[in-house]
């Protein structure tokens, strides 16, 4: 177990790691201003990462993959919304909760109803890939880098340059104040989990990417999201994306370890450690919500 | 055809068990397990594995229960800090490890092999007639207890504290209470009955595998509990004969609809449950029979 194999583990652990950043940040937007723990968000992934397969259609390369899988996200998202969510939302978090783990068997089934279990993969070319130092990396690594940092780069834009996202982060702040100023929380609102569908669609299109497309992949995702939403502080987008890395990290420079299986429990161990130890997360000072 | 309907009634008490156990601890506690399936799974692996190792039943069964029951403490105890939707995420993917520990520990639950041969109820317990009548006697006879324990739980001071923690924390704090040791309890006592129902589950199936024990199964409880009302003991039984009248009716909608394969009939199965889901959450949140809590 020498150095280049780490430096490798660590490679892929911040990439594994900004796509869970991605889903982390579509949950913390949602905790943070519908006020509940979407379970739904994984399934918008796997979504995503099946629409993925349509981007050849449209045109070649990973753009494509990633556009369509985006679109499909969004518009999953927004039509949840408006026939569950928006009715859901005078009532307790509970009964969301339970809603969106409804929705995610919902979407799985339909998936797996009309395309079977089988694990697919997007036709990108294989390319060997290139030495850089000690680490052996895929065009496809940068790109799936390339397109995290810009999307969360562009979420960050909305959040604090834009008249909605100082409306968003207005009512994740104070509901009531917001809507006492004027702020219209339905227009918030629509705009949030569009975001939040491009976002999910987005983290499940650069796994598949990474790995194979296959209907379990967003479940999956699900818990290592959730632990990277309140290890980073619930409502608090930048922590989401460190939480996420950090996860990423912690799931590859574990598997000499652990082996390939108990990978996929490190996140709940994250989780659990957490929340015994810092259950307000690691950046609780200028958290959205408190 | 009797003998049909007699196996499916033997899951259907089983299930029941379930229900019941959930159903004391958030119908009547407010407490959310999002992980019933695991304790299930561990009463399920105890009861085979110590009964392999030559143990009879009538210590096995017991021990399901206590294992489910150990499990538990643990978890309950983590109940008290955290936030109820928290703690719901936490029973998610508590579940999800457990089921991931019996994948991978192959040299003592053969791992996603499964675990054959396991002793029948009938054979283990020596008991001679019908396997499938005999499995279904005892089982009837743990939910009758389950149901008779639950209804002395429900209506004694203690039921009135745990109905009183549900409704208002803070009100019960202020009179003196601990919320605390009740919850505790309450998680503790109805995770023996999960429990339990995993060992009365691997002796009727005697075959055991990870993959009976995915997330799914924890829904088909809260959604049999849902349905029946949560907060009702009766309704927690109504619940899961509905239930699985719905599971093993669409068996056979599969006989009468050709062009449909078996794997997906499955997707069907989960997608109704998603979609009972949040039709309930939706339109009908206390239920069918709708008892005082309901998830509103």
């Amino acid at each position: 177990m020498g150095f280049s194999l780490f430096a490798n583990l660590a490679f892929n652990g911040l990439i594994t790691g900004l796509v869970v950043s991605l889903l982390a940040l579509s949950i913390t937007l949602v905790f943070g201003i519908a006020r509940f723990p979407n379970a739904a968000a994984g399934d918008v992934a796997t979504v995503g990462a099946f629409a993925g397969l349509l981007g050849p259609l449209a045109g070649g390369g990973t753009l494509w993959i990633i556009l369509c899988g985006m679109a499909a996200g969004a518009l999953l998202s927004v039509a949840f919304y408006f026939l569950l969510f928006r009715p859901l939302a005078g009532k307790s978090a509970v009964s969301s909760l339970i809603a969106s783990i409804g929705m995610a068997f919902f979407v799985r089934a339909a998936l797996t109803f009309f395309l079977g279990h089988d694990q697919r993969v997007y036709p990108l070319p294989i390319v060997r890939a290139m030495p850089v130092g000690p680490l052996r990396v895929q065009p496809t690594d940068i790109e799936i880098v390339v397109a995290a940092v810009l999307a969360l780069a562009a979420v960050f834009s909305i959040l604090h340059l834009t008249p909605i996202g100082k409306r968003m982060r207005a009512v994740a702040d104070n509901a009531e104040l917001a809507r006492v100023s004027g702020i219209r929380a339905n227009r918030v609102l629509v705009a949030m989990w569009l975001i939040a569908g491009l976002l999910a669609g987005l983290s499940g299109t650069l796994l598949g990417v990474k790995t194979v497309v296959s209907p379990e992949m967003g479940w999956d995702l699900l818990m290592p999201a959730f632990a990277a939403t309140i290890l980073g502080t619930i409502g608090n987008p930048v922590g989401a994306v460190l939480g996420g890395v950090l996860i990423g990290l912690a799931q590859e420079l574990s598997t000499p370890f652990v082996g390939f299986t108990y990978k996929l429990g490190v996140g709940f161990l994250v989780l659990l450690v957490t929340l015994l130890i810092r259950p307000q997360g690691l950046f609780a000072k200028n958290s959205l919500v408190r | 055809m009797l003998s049909y309907l007699l196996a499916v009634a033997v899951v259907a008490l089983i299930y029941s068990l379930m229900t019941l156990a959930l159903n004391l601890q958030f119908g009547f506690t407010g407490l959310i397990n999002f992980g019933v399936v695991g304790f299930f799974a561990i009463g399920a692996y105890t009861s085979a594995l110590l009964s392999q190792a030559g143990l009879p039943l009538e210590l096995t069964l017991p021990c399901a229960a206590l294992a489910a029951g150990l499990a538990a403490w643990p978890v309950a105890l983590l109940s008290l800090r955290l936030r109820i939707e928290y703690f719901a995420i936490v029973m998610l993917g508590y579940a999800e490890t457990i089921r991931l520990v019996i994948s991978q520990e192959e040299w003592l639950t053969g791992g996603v092999r499964g675990l054959p041969g396991i002793a029948s109820l009938s054979v283990g317990l020596g008991i001679p007639g019908d396997p499938t009548l005999v499995a279904f006697a005892l089982a009837l006879a743990c939910v009758v207890g389950a149901v008779l324990v639950s209804r002395r739980l429900v209506h004694s001071p203690f039921g009135r504290m745990i109905q009183a923690i549900r409704d208002d924390e803070d009100a019960v704090r202020a009179l003196g209470k601990s919320p605390g040791r009740f919850k505790v309890a309450v998680f503790v006592v109805s995770c023996l009955f999960v429990g339990l129902s995993g060992g009365l589950y691997a002796h009727y199936i005697t075959y055991l595998a990870p993959d009976q024990f995915g997330a799914l199964l924890t829904f088909y409880i809260w959604v049999a509990m849902i349905l029946g009302g949560a907060g009702s003991v009766g309704g927690a039984l109504v619940g899961s004969a509905i239930l699985l009248g719905f599971i093993e009716g669409s068996r056979f909608l599969h006989d009468l609809l050709p062009g449909v394969s078996a794997v997906e009939m499955s997707s069907v199965r989960l997608g109704v449950i998603g979609l009972s889901m949040m039709l309930l959450m939706r339109f009908r949140p206390q239920g069918l029979l709708g008892g005082k809590a309901g998830c509103g």
